[in-house]
Parts: C-alpha cells; structure tokens; sequence
C-alpha cells in the first residue's frame, strides 16, 4: 500500500507465540467460568482442567513478551510513566490497555488455579478459601469471562490499527478471528488433557466437543471474510511460503482435519482417545500456525 | 505556534546537504558497509546500498532521518529522462500514529508541535513502527530503542531553525511557523500552476490529519514514494473494537448453548 514503508521484517515470533499461548489460555479459561456459570454439575471436571490449564499458560506470557522488548529492563514502564510518576495507560494503543487487561486477567487465572486447587484438596490454606467465598461464586466466572475473552481478542486490535498493509486491510476482522481461534484451541487443549486421561467417554466430552467443531466453523467463516475484505493485500498469506502455513497449517491441517475428525470419531464406537487426541493436537498446532503466518507475513 | 517544515522539491538538487546536515548535528553514525560477495561481480558489492541509483539510502531509518529520495525516470533508450528529487523525512502529524500507538508515553508532542520521542522511556516494543503511515519511524538494534527526526527538538526551543533547513543551498526546505509556511506554499503552487505544471500538488495539508512538515510535488504522491491517503491508523480503533466485541458475545452465546445440559436437567433437578 505504501511503497515508502521501510518494511523491516522483524521476528516477531516471541510476539506471535505469546498470541496463540494467551489465545489458549483464554479460551481454556473461558469455557471453565461458562461450565462455572452453569453451576458446575458433573461438568466441573472440565472447568478444573480449564483452570489449572489457564495460569501455567499464561504464565509463560510475560516472558515472551519481555524478551521481545528492545529494553527489557523497562518493562515496568507499560504501567508507569517515569516522567511524571504516575500509573499510564493510553486507551488509543492496544497495546497499553492490553498490558493492563493482561495483569487482570492473570489475577482471576490465579484465583481460580489457587481455587482448584483449594476443592481437590490440594492446597490447605483456609483463609483464602474464607476470603474467596465472600463474594458469590459466579461473580468471578462472570468477571474472569470477560477479562478472558478480552485477552483472546485484543491482539486482533493491535494488528488491525497499524499502517501495515496486511494488518490494515483485514481490519475488523482479525478480533474476532483470534477470539474464534482462542476458542477452539482452549477447547483442544481440555480435550488434549481429558483424552490423556482416558476421559473421552464421559458426557461431558461431548459439549467440549460441540463447543470446539462451532467454533472452528465460525473461525473457518471469518477466514473466508477476511481474504475478501483483504482483496490484493491477502496475497502474502495466501501465496508462498507464508502462504502454505497459512492454508496448508492453519486451513487444511488445523481446521478441515480436525472437523473430519471429530465427525469421523463421532461415529465409531470403539476407544477414541487415540483418534481425539491426534484432533486435538492438530487443532493446536494450526492456531500456533494462524498466529504466526499473520504475523510474519504482514 | 506549531513549528514545521515546507518541501518544495521543484527547487531541490538532490545535493544531500540536508542528509549530512541531519547526521552531523544529531550525532547520527553512518549506515555501516556490509559488503557480500554477487554472482557476477568478481569484487565484494555493498549490499546495504541501492548501488544503482543515486538515491543513497533507499529509505529512513533509525540513523538516516533524513533521505533524498532520487525519482530517476528513463526510458528504454535513455531519450527521455526524468530526475526529480523530494528530501524527506517525519512529518510530525498533527495526529501522530507512532504517538497514538505508544504504550508507554515515551513519544511525546512538545509545544511546538513537534513529536518526539524521550529515548529513556522508550522499551523498544516496536508497536510503533507499523504505525506510522510513512513508515518513518524505526528501531535501532544498538539502543534498543526507537529513533526518528526530532525536528531539531534542541534548536527549535533555542531559537534556532532545523539543522537541514539551515544547510539547504536552494531554499527547498524552510523551517517556521506552520501558517506561514502554508502561505509560502500556497503562492508557490499557484506560480508553478501558472507556468503549466499542471500536476503539481500539496501533500500534507489534510493527509493524516494535518502534517507539520508537508511538500510540494511535481507529481503524484506515489512518485515520491509517499502513499496517496495516509490514514492515521487509530481511527479504525472504534471499529475494530466493536467487530472484536461482537466476536467474544457470539463466542459467549455458542459457550453458553454448548455447555447447556440438555435433556439432563429434569434429573439432575430430581436428584437436587
């Protein structure tokens, strides 16, 4: 779009990956504080996989995106302006409100880990169990929701208000395609946990199941709005070796497999942990794949 | 009173004055020589340099803040030839994408209207860089840090003009207060308007919100290399926030029907 843009291809891998590792982590936490909001049931299984899941994850997040940074030492200045010594926050850059949504999101990850941890009898600390059942259950499903979806769709913001052809030209799209991609593989990743388990038979599996099949598909449509609305800046995607990534990885491997897969594996009758494991796997590896060639090729 | 620039690049010789200029006044290095050995040439070619034009550095960067751009124009037979020059460099919008962009504060707009970035508060994030629609801004791999023209930040507030105007051998780059630039600029376009040059065109009155440091072409922007509608990139913010929401309330409604339990209520409320 801009012939004078000095495209300099930096590697933003560290950045790519922390988008797919938080993208997971809020998926996985999402569904739990769903399953949380229902009030559990026989279903809590799922929430305490998506729970313990979701803080290792995230965890993982501040180190990948410190070692991005020219000047790591400084990272504290995403929270604070050194020059009037004050907390910042620049509600125009994604990235300022998103270091702020992160550390809340990360706060409720920890909560409801500790929490976990508290009803399989894990962690023996009553005052915090005291302090957390002061408010009502469901006030952190409801909160810890919404900071998750927010964690899973902010990037799509980020990328989408730059000047970069690429980013510019999926705009609005790319939101809600990291929020649909963090769904599915949240999903994947409790379902990875689960069939390891041999827990593929329970009820339970079925709704994870459900879960991840729509979100794929409605991941699958905003892909198809995405090359439209990109028109002739869709190229570095959709061609070369980004291009492969992009419909052989993210596409082929991590979305038509997988929907084949689980309707296949629906059918039969005999053990499916095999079978829904390898879906699984695939899942993940095609939303790493989504993450990066969005990135590397813009 | 906002302080910018006016280009006019009918009047540059493509000198390069401005280049050393900048470089000796901000203490800016060189582009290092990199040299590699070509298929076809027996000697080591530096490889960093365009090396077929006179244009020297290609593009901006973190140490070039200023560029002469050389807009060279043959065709096949070198009957017909076309040299046109444009010195360019950070525009200092008015709405500044690399500003709007930064996490941090470090890039800052001083009274004077200038955007500047404080390189002690810089973290090197680089979300920046794609924000700029000119792709002027750039990272530094040295300081780990972000690095564009200042407009002679330390100058301006002392009185003096930008280092690259003060150099400028044929008045194509003038340093003052922004309104009468635009008189300047105004009277010049008519002039060349009245002697035919019918293409001839200002860029940076409205582009990206306004520009502190605009140009006067001979041609289409996308001659210059500077993209004909900049926009400033924070305003598809509303937008995209909203699609984003509507994608985590649709993601919201399928966790919510998924996780339903069908069918199994009326048991479970047996056994409650």
């Amino acid at each position: 779009m801009n012939p004078e843009t000095h495209i300099v291809n930096y590697p933003w891998y560290f950045v790519g990956m922390y988008f797919y590792i938080s993208g997971v982590s809020a998926g996985a936490y999402f569904i739990g504080s769903i399953i949380e909001l229902y009030g559990g049931g026989k279903r809590s299984e799922i929430s305490r996989i998506a729970f313990s899941l979701a803080l290792p994850l995230i965890l993982l997040a501040p180190i990948l995106l410190i070692i991005d940074l020219g000047r790591p030492e400084r990272f504290w200045h995403l929270f604070f302006y050194t020059k009037e010594g004050i907390p910042y926050i620049n509600l125009q850059s994604p990235m300022s409100v998103g270091s702020w949504g992160l550390m809340v999101y990360s706060a409720f990850c920890l909560l409801s880990f500790l929490n976990t941890l508290a009803a399989n009898g894990r962690l023996e600390f009553a005052p915090f169990a005291k302090l957390y059942n002061r408010l009502p259950r469901k006030t952190y499903a409801v909160i810890g929701m919404l900071a998750s979806l927010f964690v899973a769709g902010y990037p799509g913001v980020l990328l989408n208000v730059t000047a970069w052809p690429l980013w510019e030209s999926t705009a609005p799209l790319l939101g809600p395609l990291f929020i649909a991609s963090a769904g599915s593989t949240g999903a994947a990743a409790i379902v990875l946990v689960m069939a390891r388990r041999k827990m593929a038979s329970r009820d339970a599996f079925v709704h994870l199941e459900k879960f991840d099949r729509v979100s794929m598909i409605i991941e699958l449509l905003i892909i198809g709005a995405v090359i439209v609305v990109a028109g002739q800046y869709a190229a570095p995607i959709l061609r070369g070796f980004y291009g492969v990534m992009f419909w052989g990885g993210t596409v082929i491997m991590g979305i038509l497999i997988p929907l084949g897969l689980y309707w296949y594996s629906s059918r039969s009758n005999t053990d499916r942990s095999q079978l829904v494991m390898l879906t699984a796997i695939l899942v993940l590896f095609g939303g790493a794949l989504l993450r990066i060639s969005l990135m590397q090729a813009g | 009173m906002a302080k910018g620039m006016f280009v006019d690049t009918s009047i540059c010789t493509g000198c390069k004055a401005c280049q050393v200029a900048c470089k000796e006044w901000n203490g800016l290095e060189g582009e290092p020589t990199h040299f590699q050995q070509t298929p076809g040439a027996p000697y080591p070619v530096a490889f960093n340099f365009t090396g077929n034009s006179y244009d020297n550095t290609g593009a901006l960067s973190a140490m070039d803040w200023r560029h002469v751009r050389f807009i060279e124009q043959f065709n096949r037979n070198r009957s017909e030839a076309r040299w046109l020059f444009s010195s360019d460099s950070c525009k200092h919008c008015n709405d500044a994408g690399c500003l709007n962009a930064c996490p941090t504060g470090a890039i800052i707009h001083t009274d004077m209207g200038n955007v500047v970035v404080q390189d002690d508060v810089c973290i090197g994030c680089k979300s920046c860089v794609p924000s700029c629609p000119f792709g002027v801004i750039a990272m530094s791999e040295k300081t780990g840090t972000v690095h564009k023209c200042t407009l002679c930040d330390d100058r301006i507030h002392n009185g003096l003009g930008t280092a690259c105007a003060k150099a400028c051998p044929t008045g194509s780059i003038r340093f003052g207060d922004v309104p009468e630039l635009k008189t300047i600029a105004d009277a010049r376009l008519a002039k060349l308007k009245a002697l035919g040059e019918t293409k001839a065109n200002i860029y940076g009155y409205t582009e990206a919100g306004g520009l502190n440091v605009f140009y006067l072409f001979m041609d289409r922007p996308t001659v210059y290399g500077q993209p004909e509608h900049p926009i400033v990139p924070q305003q598809r913010l509303p937008l995209s926030t909203a699609a984003t929401v509507l994608g985590a309330v649709a993601l919201g409604v399928v966790g919510l029907i998924s996780f339903r339990e069908r069918g199994n209520k009326k048991k479970e409320d047996v056994t409650k």
